[in-house]
């Protein structure tokens, strides 16, 4: 049987598309890992950065509220004068030193943020050269498959429950699209 | 009102995302959360610990977020848990049966934070009705 397809696909001169696919594949997988590994790297680095600039921020916040409720003391006639002028050198303090050094450390990590954008264009350019790979493929694919595959087999497509993301929701009429569709559908069966 | 205490298990194996959820829940108040990257290690986990809440991804490697879906409602000490899931799995077939297998709620990836926190409030509010 193995023979007789070594026989058939010679025959029909699939042997040499067979083997440069099988050439072109460890490379296939070598770029599809490379964006793995840089979309890893890039989601890594913006969480680190949220990790950075969050405390900064919550920490202004904290600081201004402190600031702000003894200013309305200060408004209500009830703060002595040597109160009001620790209040006043403290608000100096903040507003020359301790902001403008936070709001600088919060702006490093949104450049960080913005950087870390950068693997879009690597990867676009690595997906291209695969999605025409895979096209190549599919085509001699699909050449040699009609050939030998009887017609009804041919539009069966594959039932499972774990898919991944739906990658073109057009095409199927059996994905929901967003979030609202889920709700939608687990509503209309009571659940 | 949910009790801010509340112990959370974050079940995905990719762990950019137990982060970003892990983080949006931080945003919500429930800062006691702890992470699990698969179904197996999340039901030794689960045994061992005293959680109150489960949001898990669907595909996992060892074991998938619906068979440990199933074995939390099979198993008596587990089964009152709360169980939302987190997937990229959009088929509808993929939703009931997540549904019919117990899940308190179903949330499609990519998704935003008003999305969970909109689903942890009905889910809660169901939890206060139930107790």
């Amino acid at each position: 049987m193995a023979r007789q397809l070594h026989d058939t696909l010679r025959e029909l001169g699939y042997d040499k598309m067979i083997s440069q696919t099988v050439e072109a594949l460890p490379d296939a997988k070598d770029r599809l890992a490379y964006i793995a590994n840089l979309t890893e790297q890039a989601a890594c680095k913006v969480l680190n950065a949220t990790d950075v600039a969050n405390p900064l921020i919550d920490s202004l916040e904290v600081d201004a509220q402190g600031l702000a409720s003894r200013w309305d003391r200060v408004y209500a006639n009830q703060m002595g004068v040597d109160d009001f002028k620790q209040l006043a050198a403290e608000t100096r303090a903040f507003l020359k030193d301790q902001l403008p050094q936070k709001t600088g450390g919060t702006k490093a990590q949104l450049m960080e943020i913005m950087m870390a954008q950068d693997f879009q264009d690597l990867t676009g350019q690595v997906i291209k050269r695969v999605v025409t790979l895979a096209q190549e493929l599919e085509s001699q694919l699909m050449g040699a498959l009609i050939e030998v595959m009887p017609g009804e087999r041919r539009t069966e497509s594959v039932n499972s429950l774990l898919n991944g993301p739906v990658i073109n929701a057009e095409n199927s009429g059996d994905v929901v699209v967003d979030q609202q569709q889920v709700d939608d559908l687990l509503g209309s069966l009571g659940f | 009102m949910p009790d801010p205490k509340m112990k959370f298990l974050v079940v995905d194996d990719f762990s950019t995302m137990r982060r970003i959820v892990r983080n949006l829940l931080k945003e919500l108040g429930f800062v006691n959360v702890d992470e699990a990257e698969d179904g197996a290690i999340a039901l030794q986990k689960l045994q061992a610990g005293d959680f109150d809440f489960v949001v898990s991804d669907w595909n996992m490697p060892n074991m998938d977020g619906l068979t440990l879906l199933q074995t939390i409602r099979a198993t008596p000490n587990l089964k009152h848990l709360p169980v939302l899931m987190i997937t990229a799995e959009a088929k509808k077939e993929n939703i009931i049966a997540a549904a019919q297998a117990g899940a308190s709620g179903y949330i499609v990836k990519p998704f935003t934070s008003a999305t969970l926190s909109e689903k942890l409030q009905k889910i809660f509010e169901k939890m206060d009705k139930g107790a």
